[in-house]
């Protein structure tokens, strides 16, 4: 069952699996940084295939490999398996009107909740470890770091304020 | 001035429509070569200038394909590229230098033929697999890799051209000679190249733009076929970064390349040397000698006939080296044929790469 890699010049290269039950994926990363993807189902006689951007190619590897996503909000859980199964989650959550004019360390965000706020988002331009006066604005997506219960108790005890 | 204004322009509108309608644009090109130039409206004359500007194309087309060769992952490929292509070659230069010696062409003009038989375009074969999504197949395997080995016998075939014409005892030891140095150059040059071409600045653009042109000086001083010079020096430098070389080069190349095509075209006399039967016959064969390439390499590396079809449907297309072939060596006779069969097999190959799954349901038993 492991992953068959070939090189194709001109085109990119070819990552191949035979599943357990006889069906066949395949992936090639093309030179133009896009991807196909091909599913061939056990005896079928010729495979589907899809065209897929980075992007898109991003968001379905992090569904594959687990994570939970939704619009607007998207999980995506951290396994540290040599750190005694460490589990963190990185979470996006869209900022509303009542904690519009907020800043960081009004909230109490870390002391409240143990969440670290690790960037935000607004209007499309990136604040990236956003200092404790920093001020929310109504639309804001911010990314929080946290584990599942931290995350929860942020949720319960800041976001529906 | 004007007339290359032109003939990009129309290039550009056409080249559009042909991606729209998922066609090969080779054949679009060079059409507007024929209808700006010679055998059309005569608008757009040749000059030393535009053709100057033309040869560049090609010269960095070959660099291009230099880029792609290298030895060492070709050796892993071993027998089955060797079985593909030794069929291959044999049985599309014989039928191309056949069928033009039987339509009366002299044995060096039926060379011509043949070399430009046996090269299809690699460019849409690549092309046809990634939008025909074809690439799960394993024979998608065998066409990419026969597509590289035709681009290596593309070498040898070039050196045995000018050998014909030149002192081929001077111009054999020329030819290692420039291999040796290319390669040792590159080889002394490990560290210091990458560091220049990952440079944030204009001098990795103009390394790579000044090492391709001074080719055509280096291959005249030395009185090597510039052709040749160019793919040697691709093929040297792809050690290094070769990814990053492609990058860099591909926009000198997509330009003049088009600008090759389209002054091909303009040079191109159809007037009372090609009538419709050689071009006729030549198709076909040219057709047919492809897609019995395919049959007889599906049935031996891969069992089935069918999937001969599968790889015999996408190599049809002729292009950018048939191209070249006709313009270095071609005579107007010649050139014109060439021209014809590129037109004709590539639009021809484009369908039957598309609609190989049809294709397959004549063969019998399967």
């Amino acid at each position: 069952m492991g992953v068959r890699c070939v090189e194709l010049p001109g085109i990119g290269t070819k990552y191949e699996l035979e599943t357990e039950k006889g069906d066949r994926v395949a992936i090639i990363f093309l030179q133009s940084r896009h991807f196909q993807l091909y599913v061939q189902q056990k005896g079928a006689f010729a495979p589907s295939a899809a065209e897929i951007s980075p992007s898109e190619a991003r968001r379905l590897g992090s569904l594959l490999s687990g994570a939970i996503i939704e619009a607007e909000k998207e999980t995506v859980e951290i396994a540290f398996s040599a750190l005694a199964d460490l589990r963190i989650r990185v979470h996006t959550y869209l900022i509303r009107k009542n904690l519009a004019g907020k800043s960081i360390s009004d909230l109490q965000v870390r002391t409240r909740t143990g969440v670290t706020l690790v960037a935000v988002s607004r209007k499309g331009r990136n604040i990236v470890s956003p200092p404790p006066a920093f001020t929310f604005e109504d639309g804001d997506i911010a990314v929080a770091i946290g584990e599942t219960e931290q995350l929860q108790e942020f949720e319960r005890q800041i976001l529906e304020s | 001035m004007e007339e290359i204004a032109l003939a990009l322009a129309c290039c550009l509108v056409l080249a559009f429509l042909s991606k729209r309608l998922a066609l090969p644009a080779i054949p679009f090109y060079i059409l507007v070569g024929v209808l700006l130039g010679k055998s059309g409206l005569g608008l757009v004359p040749a000059d030393e200038y535009t053709r100057y500007l033309s040869y560049l194309g090609l010269i960095f087309l070959l660099f291009y394909v230099g880029l792609e060769i290298r030895p060492k992952s070709l050796l892993r490929q071993g027998k089955s590229l060797a079985i593909s292509g030794f069929i291959d070659l044999n049985v599309n230069f014989f039928a191309g230098f056949l069928c033009a010696t039987w339509l009366g062409f002299t044995t060096v003009e039926s060379f011509v033929v043949g070399a430009a038989f046996y090269v299809s375009s690699s460019a849409m074969a690549v092309a046809s697999l990634v939008e025909n999504r074809k690439l799960l197949f394993p024979e998608s395997e065998t066409i990419v890799w026969l597509m590289v080995i035709e681009d290596v016998l593309l070498i040898l075939l070039l050196s045995f051209f000018t050998a014909g014409s030149e002192n081929p005892l001077f111009l054999l030891p020329a030819i290692l000679a420039v291999t040796l140095v290319l390669f040792a150059a590159v080889r002394a040059g490990k560290t210091l190249l990458p560091a220049l071409l990952s440079r944030n600045d204009e001098l990795p653009v103009l390394f790579t733009f000044t090492a391709v042109v001074s080719t055509l000086y280096l291959s005249r001083l030395l009185k090597i076929p510039d052709a040749l010079v160019a793919i040697l020096l691709g093929s040297s430098l792809a050690s290094t970064r070769a990814p990053l070389l492609e990058r860099l080069s591909q926009p000198f190349r997509d330009v003049f390349l088009v600008l090759f095509f389209v002054f091909f075209g303009i040079t191109v006399d159809f007037s009372g040397t090609a009538s419709l039967f050689p071009i006729a016959a030549l198709t076909a064969i040219a057709i047919g000698s492809k897609l019995l390439t395919g049959l007889l390499v599906g049935r031996i590396l891969h069992g089935s006939y069918g999937a001969g079809v599968e790889i015999g449907s996408s190599i049809i297309g002729r292009g950018e080296f048939s191209i070249a072939f006709a313009a270095i060596y071609g005579s107007g006779a010649i050139s014109a044929l060439i021209a014809a069969v590129v037109i004709l097999t590539s639009l021809a190959g484009s369908f039957t790469a598309r609609f190989s799954g049809r294709l397959k349901a004549f063969l019998p038993g399967e």
